[in-house]
């Protein structure tokens, strides 16, 4: 019997190479990290600007020699500075998943060197372990690369250090990422390997990306009632928050229908549960991780299925090599 | 000059283009999304507005049971044109990304069907070429515009409780004349590229990828508006933070950010936010979606005209 882990190793070890010489995943990689720092970089910046007007704000009331009590400081999270990091990760790590999973089929089909692979003492499944062996190595560095930079950015934008358990809560973080990235690539490469035209297998996993990521979040949003009226409904009508919820419970099944919607989403699983480490939901801001990660069991649970999920998809339908050969 | 059937050469180019991307399944993969989006929008704008009338029953219920005055539903406030807020999120991005992939796919089939050195070869001006081009990316997007616009009117019609004024008709008109600028301005994009790069990657990668920095990036730079809610037409009107950074970014970028000019425009014109005024100013923003639909137009035609067909196939 053939021992397959060398042959997974020599695989992931060409795709790793391959990627590296190729300037496209570069140029994905980079620009999420130069994205994901522009993000950081413009929240360090506003919230100077917020800190610096409370400063302007208290002093004008001290000089007036009135009390400053009623001016609340601004509040600072160092980590809820992620927030528009955390996004960009979630609009464009996709992106990056995509890309790699399509180049990593593309580039088989395109050699027509599918075949003779196969004509090798070589499974299908030690294949294609190889190939998400060695693109989950890439993505990981990628992802770690922006969080890493991340987590300095902070420590370097805000003049704060992190602790142990914030540095935690970025790891955890990445490795939702990765994840949520990795369903990409599975789902891209996926359909690069059957679908008989590979243009459409970028483009449809485009279309997945637009409808999951940016219109399914979007549609959960704007159904919002509250969001209907600038300002929101129940601000403008003057209705305190207890009030309101007691109004919506009469509308269960719409805001069931409303946050299922949102829940098809894995970007907006990503978000709950990031925003929720990073404490910037605000609900979540001083919580011990395993509380939060047990009040966020669905949506890591929901990550790892909708990986799991895809990878037994890709290892369960065997690639035709017969009908799928040169780019058409 | 005119060719058979009395068109021009121009219009002819403009005619078999238009062919060609109808006959390919990507284009009308986009165009279905985007036409079932028209009419997904069309539905939560009444969903939503339906659900609020009855919320606001309920509220003005619970006011009474809690000795409270009811007051106005603030949703009669509201433009009836407010109910189309989901449309210009729909244009922003399932519509600029169909855009850039037909203004991609109207020079890049010829390009690897290898026809070009043959057109090369025929009595057939350049500026003929490029000018049927752009007609065929214009043709296409105004057809997605006025299917669009059409649901919408028809929406407007049938849903109760609204009054519709010829000035508001006026302004969804200008909506949907915004709307077709900001696509063409992202097909004429698409179009330069899939001419000007020698690899089809970047073809297509370069357009998509100012896509998402004008639409995600830019905002975030010149506003500190995340890039979730850099899609919502309401952030148009959301206030620029103080701050010396802010006042240069919003003064320097603020011109090129193509996407908060399009919100800006369809914020003011679909009156979402009536007591706030977007940070861009409506004709300063108009002019921007005007100045880009005409730069990527010359783009086109620039690097069309200066093609070389003898070399037209993609590397990659």
């Amino acid at each position: 019997m053939i021992n397959a882990f060398p042959q997974i190793q020599t695989i992931a070890g060409k795709e790793v190479r391959d990627a590296m010489r190729t300037y496209i995943i570069v140029a994905v990689a980079g620009f999420l990290l130069l994205a994901a720092l522009v993000a950081l970089a413009v929240s360090g910046i506003a919230l100077q600007a917020q800190v610096a007007a409370y400063n302007e704000g208290r002093d004008q009331l001290i000089a007036l020699g009135q009390p400053v009590d009623n001016l609340p400081p601004p509040t600072f999270v160092p980590l809820a500075l992620l927030r528009g990091f955390v996004e960009q990760i979630e609009i464009i790590g996709a992106v990056l998943g995509i890309v790699l999973g399509y180049r990593t089929a593309a580039i088989e089909r395109g050699r027509n060197t599918l075949a003779l692979v196969m004509t090798r003492p070589l499974s299908q499944a030690a294949f294609l372990a190889g190939k998400i062996g060695g693109n989950m190595v890439l993505i990981a560095i990628s992802l770690a690369l922006a969080f890493l930079a991340g987590a300095l950015g902070i420590i370097w934008v805000a003049g704060v250090s992190l602790s142990f358990d914030e540095w935690l809560r970025v790891f955890l973080s990445f490795l939702a990422a990765t994840a949520y990235a990795g369903s990409f690539f599975l789902l891209g490469m996926f359909l690069a390997f059957h679908l008989t035209r590979l243009p459409h297998a970028l483009l449809y996993a485009f279309a997945i990306w637009l409808t999951l990521v940016l219109v399914a979040p979007q549609i959960g949003d704007t159904m919002d009632p509250d969001n209907q009226v600038a300002g929101g409904v129940f601000r403008k009508m003057g209705i305190a928050k207890a009030q309101e919820r007691e109004i919506l419970a009469t509308f269960s099944t719409y805001e069931y229908t409303r946050n299922a919607i949102e829940e098809m989403s894995p970007a907006k699983h990503f978000e709950r549960l990031t925003f929720a480490l990073t404490g910037i939901k605000d609900t979540y801001t001083g919580m011990a991780i395993g509380s939060v990660l047990y009040e966020k069991q669905r949506d890591w649970l929901s990550l790892m299925g909708i990986f799991a999920a895809l990878s037994l998809l890709v290892f369960w339908l065997p690639i035709n090599f017969t009908r799928i050969t040169k780019e058409t | 000059m005119e060719g058979a059937f009395g068109l021009r050469p121009a219009a002819h180019v403009m005619m078999a283009a238009l062919r060609t991307a109808l006959r390919d399944s990507t284009v009308l993969l986009l165009t279905v999304m985007f036409l079932a989006m028209v009419l997904i929008a069309a539905y939560l704008g009444w969903a939503a507005s339906n659900t609020v009338e009855q919320v606001y029953a309920a509220a003005v219920t619970s006011m009474k049971a809690h000795g409270q005055k009811p007051v106005d539903n603030p949703l009669h406030e509201m433009s009836a044109l407010a109910l189309l807020r989901n449309m210009s999120i729909y244009v922003a991005l399932l519509g600029a990304l169909a855009a850039i992939v037909f203004g991609h796919l109207v020079f890049a089939t010829d390009r690897k069907s290898g026809v070009l050195p043959l057109v090369a070869s025929r009595p057939l001006a350049r500026t003929d070429l490029a000018l049927g081009k752009l007609g065929a990316v214009a043709a296409a997007i105004l057809f997605l515009t006025l299917f669009a616009a059409a649901v919408n009117v028809i929406t407007l019609l049938i849903l109760p409780n609204l009054l519709m004024t010829p000035a508001l008709w006026a302004r969804l008109a200008g909506f949907y004349a915004a709307s077709a600028l900001y696509m063409m301005a992202f097909g004429f994009l698409g179009l330069a590229c899939a001419v000007y790069f020698r690899s089809e990657s970047l073809a297509l990668l370069v357009p998509v990828t100012l896509w998402l920095t004008l639409t995600f990036m830019m905002p975030q730079i010149t506003a500190n508006i995340s890039p979730m809610a850099a899609l919502n037409p309401l952030s148009a009107t959301a206030a620029v933070p103080g701050g010396p950074f802010f006042a240069v970014t919003s003064t320097l970028l603020g011109p090129l950010s193509l996407a908060e000019a399009y919100r800006a425009v369809s914020s003011a014109l679909l009156q979402l936010a009536p007591d706030n005024q977007p940070h861009q100013s409506f004709l300063g923003a108009l002019a921007i979606l005007i100045a880009a639909a005409m730069l990527t137009a010359a783009a086109s035609i620039r690097a069309i005209t200066r093609f070389d067909a003898s070399r037209s196939d993609y590397r990659d």
